[in-house]
């Protein structure tokens, strides 16, 4: 039952896939059945099948997502996001982070083996194509061994032109994120030379996940991944990991030898590993949470007539002889950081406008006095997000009746995706004038479907020195007479 | 649950402990180091590209360098001379393009009949279509004045927000109400209060 290792046995003290001398042993994880997997192989499938399908699915026009660069227009699920509503990315990056805590703190690393595209891939795509290329973990390493013949020519060839293909696949519709599907399309069949950055994206791009896939694997988790250091600080004793439950599998022995816990040291755990750990050893950095250890103790206790859940999900506490928590401090404040977050960035995206615009005082002084009157200058920017014509009013809010406003006095169209600059004049007789005030620019969508506000001050010197300045213009004129 | 020993070799231990935490001097893995001493290499190439050969521009190089094509398209997109500005105002696309720059920018204080004051007496701007101009009126004076303003008059800087080619339509439409020849009456302004 017990298949040599593909590599030494791991211990806590190095990392096995790290030699002493700084080689890397390649694992061969043997193949593990089981609830688990099948569970997981379908989650994986709906994943990769909703990354892939984004850009096909058309939400208001649009692709579901659609991060349109060159146009600097963001389509998410039926939104428009412009470059000027970039403030939005700082809800959705905390918003992130917050839910990573709350998750991790509950369910410990469920994002690492159930969802994260290197995962997914890995082992639902590119181990899928070595498995049916070069057969099951023996057969493997046996063909790694063998010299090389044309058979081992041919399967190499073969497994690695898919692992390019199917690479190029994922580049291909990753690159539709970001320019549209019709738009790859028509790159793909135009020359490189046409569009030799796009080109030179695909390229790097289908290599960076053919080697990443092919050779690197569970490296990034283990060396490069961030997620799977921080990991350590946000879990505790409570939180959900896979484990080992020592209490009843040690000490470890054979079938039929008494005083002996239920583990029989068959190592199977060990072998379908991919990150090379033991984990009876204990909560390790390596464990991605993939389950497969779960599924492959579960078969031999079940075979033995033995419960199953030797290996299973539990906490540490619990496998401590303890009982699991799960309302904890930790959960309430990383949950109440998640709902703030949540809240506001639900605020936020409800601010969005499929316009933007903007005040801006023209160049020049603050303010304009001639013989008559105090008079600011601004210009308007009105961006239409929208992939059709708009059409807008500009009004103005608590200004006093004297102030004259010029510009804008008609329904202004700006055309699909544009921006327009005008002017926008604000006048008021000396005699009116009582000093500076502030005032509100709207700007209505002319159907009535949603209008913005911007705050401005209207500048003018002190109401008293115009007066005074004027009495003496006065008196100077009389005593001329 | 087993304690974990330490590891034979006690020399591999590092002998700094921070909260009773003591860590192992592990080799790094060779990929790592390969990867450290590519970026050497290419730190090399890098450098000598740059700083030795002085093959590659710098920064400011790159960036004078777009300046002046920036500069040159400019210049070559909009002769400013006043034979030109008047053969421009004589063109209808030229002009019908200038009007369109003129109602939407101009025409909150010149009025978009182009007369101001003399239009209407609380219209902001001076009338355009007269002989008198406040600030000079041959075609190149006026093309200069709409891109540099008059800011105490309150005239903006228009060459940031409309670039020299509406600006010269704009000049071009203005100068489409006048005829070449036409006396230049230079009006005082009026003493700024």
């Amino acid at each position: 039952m017990s298949a040599p290792l593909s590599h030494e046995p791991p211990s806590r003290d190095s990392v096995t896939t790290i030699r002493s001398d700084g080689s890397r042993p390649f694992v061969y994880p043997a193949d593990a059945h089981g609830r688990f997997a099948t569970a997981r192989q379908f989650s994986a499938y709906a994943l990769i099948a909703f990354y892939l399908s984004l850009p096909w699915i058309k939400v208001n026009g649009y692709p579901a997502v659609f991060l349109d660069v060159a146009n600097r227009r963001f389509h998410l699920f039926g939104i428009t996001l412009a470059a000027q509503d970039l403030w939005l990315l700082f809800f959705v990056i905390t918003g992130l982070g917050f839910s990573l805590f709350f998750i991790t703190s509950l369910l410990g690393r469920i994002w690492c083996g159930w969802a994260c595209p290197q995962t997914v891939f890995l082992d639902h795509v590119y181990r899928r194509i070595e498995r049916w290329v070069e057969g099951d973990a023996v057969e493997r390493r046996a063909l790694q061994a063998a010299p090389m013949s044309a058979n081992k020519f041919f399967k190499l060839t073969l497994k690695h032109g898919l692992y390019v293909l199917v690479s190029a696949i994922i580049t291909h519709l990753f690159l539709a994120y970001y320019v549209s599907l019709p738009e790859v399309w028509g790159m793909v069949r135009a020359a490189p030379a046409e569009h030799w950055s796009a080109f030179a994206f695909i390229f790097v791009a289908t290599f960076g996940l053919y080697f990443n896939f092919a050779w690197f694997r569970e490296q990034l988790c283990i060396v490069i991944c961030p997620y799977g250091r921080i990991q350590s600080a946000l879990i505790d004793d409570h939180s959900l990991v896979i484990g080992y439950d020592a209490t009843r599998g040690e000490p470890r022995g054979k079938v039929g030898t008494t005083g002996v816990g239920d583990c029989i040291a068959c190592n199977r755990c060990v072998q379908v590993c991919p990150t090379g750990i033991d984990i009876r050893q204990g909560l390790q950095m390596e464990c991605i949470g993939c389950t497969a250890c779960i599924d492959a103790c579960d078969d031999i206790m079940t075979k033995l007539k033995r419960p199953a859940g030797l290996i299973r999900y539990d906490s540490q506490k619990a496998f401590t002889g303890g009982r699991t928590r799960w309302l904890r401090p930790r959960t309430f404040l990383y949950g109440l950081l998640l709902l703030v977050g949540a809240s506001v960035a639900t605020w936020a995206l409800s601010t969005v406008r499929p316009a933007n615009f903007g005040v801006t005082r023209m160049t020049g002084g603050p303010y304009v006095i001639d013989a008559g009157s105090v008079r600011n200058q601004f210009l308007v920017r009105i961006v239409n997000k929208r992939n059709e014509p708009a059409r807008f009013l500009v009004r103005l809010e608590d200004v006093p009746k004297t102030v004259r406003k010029i510009g804008f006095e008609e329904v202004l169209e700006v055309g699909p995706l544009g921006e327009v600059v005008q002017p926008l004049v604000l006048q008021q007789a000396r005699g009116a004038y009582t000093g500076p005030f502030h005032f509100e620019v709207r700007v209505e969508d002319a159907a009535g479907r949603f209008h913005l506000e911007r705050a401005v001050e209207f500048l003018g010197p002190e109401a008293r020195l115009l007066r005074e300045e004027e009495e003496e213009k006065h008196r100077h004129e009389r005593e001329r007479h | 649950m087993k304690p974990v020993l330490p590891p034979t070799g006690e020399e591999s231990l590092r002998p700094h402990s921070y909260d009773g935490i003591q860590e192992y001097d592990k080799r790094l893995p060779n990929w790592w180091l390969y990867t450290l001493y590519a970026t050497i290499i290419f730190w090399v190439g890098y450098w000598s590209y740059y700083e030795w050969f002085g093959a590659g521009r710098t920064g400011p190089q790159v960036v004078n360098a777009a300046m002046a094509s920036i500069e040159a398209e400019r210049l070559a997109s909009a002769p400013v001379d006043d034979s030109s500005l008047w053969k421009m105002s004589q063109n209808t696309a030229i002009v019908s393009a200038g009007k369109a720059v003129f109602d939407a920018n101009c025409s909150a204080c010149h009025l978009v009949s182009m007369r101001g004051k003399s239009e209407s007496p609380v219209a902001i701007g001076p009338d355009l279509t007269d002989q008198k101009w406040v600030n000079g009126g041959r075609p190149t004076e006026v093309y200069n004045l709409i891109t540099k303003g008059v800011l105490t008059k309150g005239m903006p800087t228009w060459g940031p927000v409309l670039g020299a080619k509406k600006i010269s339509d704009v000049t071009a439409y203005v100068m489409s109400r006048h005829k070449e020849g036409d006396p230049i009456l230079v009006e005082t302004p009026p003493p700024t209060p």
